[in-house]
């Protein structure tokens, strides 16, 4: 059985979809949460390739890149998707989210207050109904987004809209699709254990 | 029977290069249509997400370059070995969309001042990034493992524009400069080099 210890920084952030996924394995893992603070003296003696966490060490082998480590932890928890095509789709709509979860890190990110204001109007008016809308559309009557079954692109969103709704609370409002994946990801008995444990963080 | 696949993009490197790369080292037929803006514009709205590149494999169509070239990379075999290795390959494909998506927007930017700020900031940027790729890097032509990966196109790939800018940027990174040499080794690849569009990015 192989190790896994997972380096990040003490947030959800970028490591909290990996965390989810080791969950929804029932795959242990050392969840090491590194403070802000700490990082500036740690970082020149960590064993980071790139400089950068998250990292993911297996078995005293480290790799870095937040996707690559979320990719290869779905892969060993059986959530990729089952064909090359079904991980095609489930890849494809992850990276969808991204791109809309961007938009969001960028407001919530924001230090100016009245920018701030701004950007969060033109998220909740501009970006964020045509996504739900098309993911709805996306999204299967079983609320599943590939095939019959969780796969990682379900746990993605969930993971997106966690962050979301804390700041937009009605936002899955009359999306019965998109709540029942929502559902899903949330009944998973790992998931299920995982978010009543998990640490509370602001990010 | 082998799938039928068809990559649309504009007439660019862009989003779509690595997977037209992928296609052409493992000598895997595919439809490559590019697209000029006009003929774009009717097929945006019945595209899956609005957005170019898209990929059609036996009349089911995705979109997203990375999800479209991972893809790529499992069907023409370049992904690397499975489970570990793969992930390797994975996590330098990362850190060169990364260095791409900087490269990018510096060609992009038109604001005079700031694109001059961001020449700057790349470079410090791109030579600290080589250093850390030319340590990561394995020793026999090939970023991982002893075969080519698709993280090898995506490396000749990210160095192209740079290359252009400036041939001896690799000559103290032998073993990068090594990978570039393996991926002009491929005739296939080679061939198509040659004879592509001249394109801005």
């Amino acid at each position: 059985m192989p190790t896994y210890k997972l380096t990040c920084f003490n947030v959800r952030g970028r490591a909290e979809l990996i965390r989810l996924l080791f969950a929804a394995g029932e795959i242990p893992y050392e969840d090491v949460r590194i403070e802000w603070d700490k990082w500036p003296e740690l970082k020149p003696i960590s064993d980071t390739p790139m400089g950068q966490i998250p990292t993911l060490e297996v078995d005293g082998q480290v790799i870095c890149q937040s996707m690559a480590i979320a990719r290869f932890v779905a892969g060993k928890a059986g959530l990729l998707g089952k064909t090359n095509m079904d991980q095609a789709r489930a890849d494809m709509l992850l990276d969808g989210g991204m791109d809309v979860g961007k938009l969001f890190t960028e407001m919530v990110m924001e230090k100016d207050a009245s920018k701030k204001a701004e950007k969060k109007k033109e998220f909740g008016e501009k970006h964020l109904p045509p996504f739900l809308a098309l993911y709805e559309g996306f999204a299967g009557d079983n609320g599943h987004f590939v095939g019959d079954s969780l796969t990682w692109s379900d746990i993605g969103f969930f993971n997106m809209m966690d962050f979301i709704t804390a700041e937009y609370p009605g936002a899955l409002d009359g999306y019965c699709k998109l709540n029942k994946v929502i559902d899903n990801v949330k009944s998973n008995p790992g998931v299920a254990k995982w978010l009543k444990e998990r640490p509370v963080t602001n990010h | 029977m082998a799938p039928k696949y068809k990559l649309t993009y504009f007439n660019a490197r862009g989003r779509a290069e690595l997977t037209r790369l992928m296609f052409v080292a493992a000598g895997v037929e595919y439809e490559d249509v590019r697209l000029e803006r006009e003929e774009w514009r009717p097929l945006k709205e019945t595209s899956p997400m609005g957005q170019l590149p898209m990929l059609e494999v036996d009349g089911q169509v995705m979109c997203q370059s990375g999800a479209i070239f991972r893809y790529a990379a499992k069907e023409t075999g370049l992904s690397g070995s499975a489970g570990w290795e793969e992930a390797q390959v994975d996590m330098f494909v990362c850190g060169i969309e990364d260095l791409q998506t900087k490269l990018w927007e510096v060609r992009f930017e038109r604001d005079e001042a700031k694109k001059e700020e961001k020449k700057t900031g790349l470079a410090t940027f791109v030579p600290n990034w080589l250093a850390n790729y030319e340590k990561l890097c394995g020793p026999d032509g090939h970023l991982v493992g002893a075969k080519l990966t698709y993280a090898d196109l995506a490396f000749f790939n990210g160095m192209h524009d740079i290359l252009k800018e400036r041939a001896d940027t690799l000559e103290k990174f032998p073993k990068l400069a090594k990978v570039v040499e393996s991926v002009n080794e491929n005739k296939a690849v080679a061939a198509y080099i040659a004879e592509r569009p001249e394109t801005f990015i």
